[in-house]
């Protein structure tokens, strides 16, 4: 491959490795498990670095596999900014094994995985994933073909770019990267930012998404009286806003949310019957 | 409406497709009932009501993200087949949730059971990593891939072409206060969802902002689009007078160290 551009010269390692690398870390959870969850996935991904980096030196490939057999689990999209780091950190073993402890390198895959995760967490699962299913959505309640298509690409496109950039990043100033971003306090700052997006969008669907209301009707003395029109008069979208308020202060209270939902499918279900809620 | 072994088969692979995308494909969302909805709905030759189901059936699942106690969802496979009944019989989201939801709990305590068995495969992974051997680690890591296959593939096509006739005749034998009670519950649900994206998201600091986002979605007719461009500025107003704030304090200390 005469275009592939040299990432290692010292370990010959390229940006085809690096694109093995990009398109195997979809596949981290392949093999996920409870003894040890991501490890398998992470190890499969790395393995064209490895397999240069250790190339005259099989025991050395052989302790690098058990290394990253060790327990490893975050979200997904982040992940090959962690593996970036490992294959940088593995060369630097590699090159100096005398001065550098391989321990370390299991150490900081492990740090990272709790607050890579939260960031993670809130980028994905809490802002690209509302964001795009409500406009997938705005499309398909009026059955417009292009609404999955929307969908995936809104949450898709920054994921993609996550993971090739991340992987480069790590690789090349990973350590130094983080060290800055928490030392200055940006990392906290950068996830409370995107917070507040997915606070608002979270807030927006609740009085735009649930379509609870209460049909009851009185007549008295001739005239009828619709209840959700005072309950309008009060707050507009007041029983989404409530439902959604009590459900989540059980969730709180960690009430399991098995017990939850049957709770809700119940008290829908009777409330439906007998014409309060619809 | 009667379904062909072929059409039965494809449901079976929309399905597996839904596992497939978490474990080989980087959670890229497939898994979706928007994603699935429209597929199911291509297959059975009704891809805008399949959408529409789709569009539904997300938002009832908003908050089964996969993470943390939701978890306890198989939006994937649920969504699947309970677009694929909803079709079928010509009834709407209600049937969907009603026969996607247990089909979600079903096959979550099956991926229980798959996980615990792949920790065991997992051994075999370290004796090949001991003998330096990545293309048996590799095998070991893609068996993922065909037990994905067969764990979901087979029980959705059994479930939607044996199943239609028998779900069908049940639907339609429904009165009509059973049909008020479910419509009620595919209603409240999806407070569920939202509470729970509450419970990752909101930090009390971050309480502010969703009320805004509420009150400006109650009373005013602004869409999601223009209301997560006003959420985004406002996000990149805040990092900049925070972030001055922060080096502020930073220099502040600094000089403060120089003395």
């Amino acid at each position: 491959m005469a275009k592939s551009n040299i990432i290692s010269k010292e370990f010959n390692i390229t940006t085809k490795d690096f694109r093995k690398t990009f398109w195997r870390s979809f596949t981290l959870l392949g093999t996920y498990n409870y003894e040890r969850m991501e490890a398998l996935g992470f190890n499969y991904s790395i393995f064209p670095e490895l397999e240069k980096i250790y190339k005259d030196d099989p025991e050395g490939l052989k302790e690098a596999l058990v290394r990253h057999m060790e327990v490893f689990n975050m979200t997904v999209a982040p992940s090959p900014f962690v593996m970036g780091i490992a294959i940088a950190m593995e060369e630097q073993y590699k090159r100096d094994p005398s001065n550098f402890d391989p321990s370390s390198i299991n150490a900081v895959k492990m740090s990272l995985m709790g607050p890579l995760s939260g960031i993670g967490d809130t980028f994905f699962w809490g802002v690209f994933r509302i964001l795009a299913a409500a406009i997938g959505c705005s499309f398909a309640a009026s059955g417009n073909l292009i609404a999955p298509f929307i969908f995936l690409l809104l949450f898709n496109v920054p994921q993609f770019l996550t993971r090739w950039y991340g992987l480069k990043i790590g690789y090349y100033n990973g350590n130094e990267f983080l060290s800055n971003m928490q030392k200055s306090g940006k990392m906290n700052l950068f996830t409370y930012c995107a917070g507040i997006v997915g606070a608002i969008a979270v807030g927006c669907m609740i009085a735009t998404q649930i379509a609870l209301t209460c049909p009851l009707e009185f007549t008295i003395s001739g005239t009828t009286i619709v209840l959700q029109e005072y309950i309008d008069q009060i707050l507009p979208k007041l029983l989404p806003l409530t439902a959604t308020l009590i459900v989540f202060y059980f969730l709180k209270k960690k009430v399991k949310v098995s017990y939850i939902m049957v709770a809700l499918i119940v008290i829908g279900f009777i409330c439906g019957v007998f014409g309060i809620l619809g | 409406m009667e379904i062909s072994i072929i059409q039965g088969l494809l449901i079976g692979l929309v399905a597996a497709l839904t596992a497939i995308e978490g474990d080989f494909l980087g959670e890229s969302k497939f898994r979706e009932p928007l994603v699935t909805g429209f597929l199911v709905g291509l297959i059975l030759g009704d891809p805008v009501q399949g959408t529409i189901i789709g569009g539904q059936l997300q938002l009832i699942w908003m908050g089964a993200t996969g993470i943390g106690l939701s978890a306890q969802l198989d939006i994937g496979c649920g969504g699947t087949i309970g677009a694929a009944f909803a079709l079928m019989t010509g009834s709407g989201v209600e049937v969907a949730v009603a026969l996607g939801l247990p089909v979600s709990i079903l096959m979550q305590s099956l991926n229980v059971l798959k996980m615990t068995a792949l920790s065991g495969l997992m051994h075999k992974a370290d004796s090949y990593a001991r003998q330096g051997n990545t293309k048996a680690m590799a095998r070991v890591h893609w068996s993922g891939f065909f037990i994905d296959l067969v764990e979901y593939t087979l029980p959705t096509f059994v479930a939607v072409y044996l199943g239609s006739s028998v779900v069908e005749g049940l639907v339609n034998s429904l009165p009509q206060w059973v049909l008020n009670g479910m419509s009620a519950v595919s209603v409240l649900l999806p407070a569920l969802g939202f509470a729970m994206l509450m419970q990752i998201l909101i930090t009390p600091k971050l309480i502010p902002f969703f009320v805004f986002g509420f009150a400006l979605a109650a009373y005013t007719d602004l869409g999601m689009l223009a209301i997560t461009l006003i959420a985004v500025s406002i996000a990149l107003v805040m990092y900049q007078l925070l972030s001055n704030q922060q080096s502020a304090v930073a220099s502040k200390v600094d000089d403060e160290e120089d003395l």
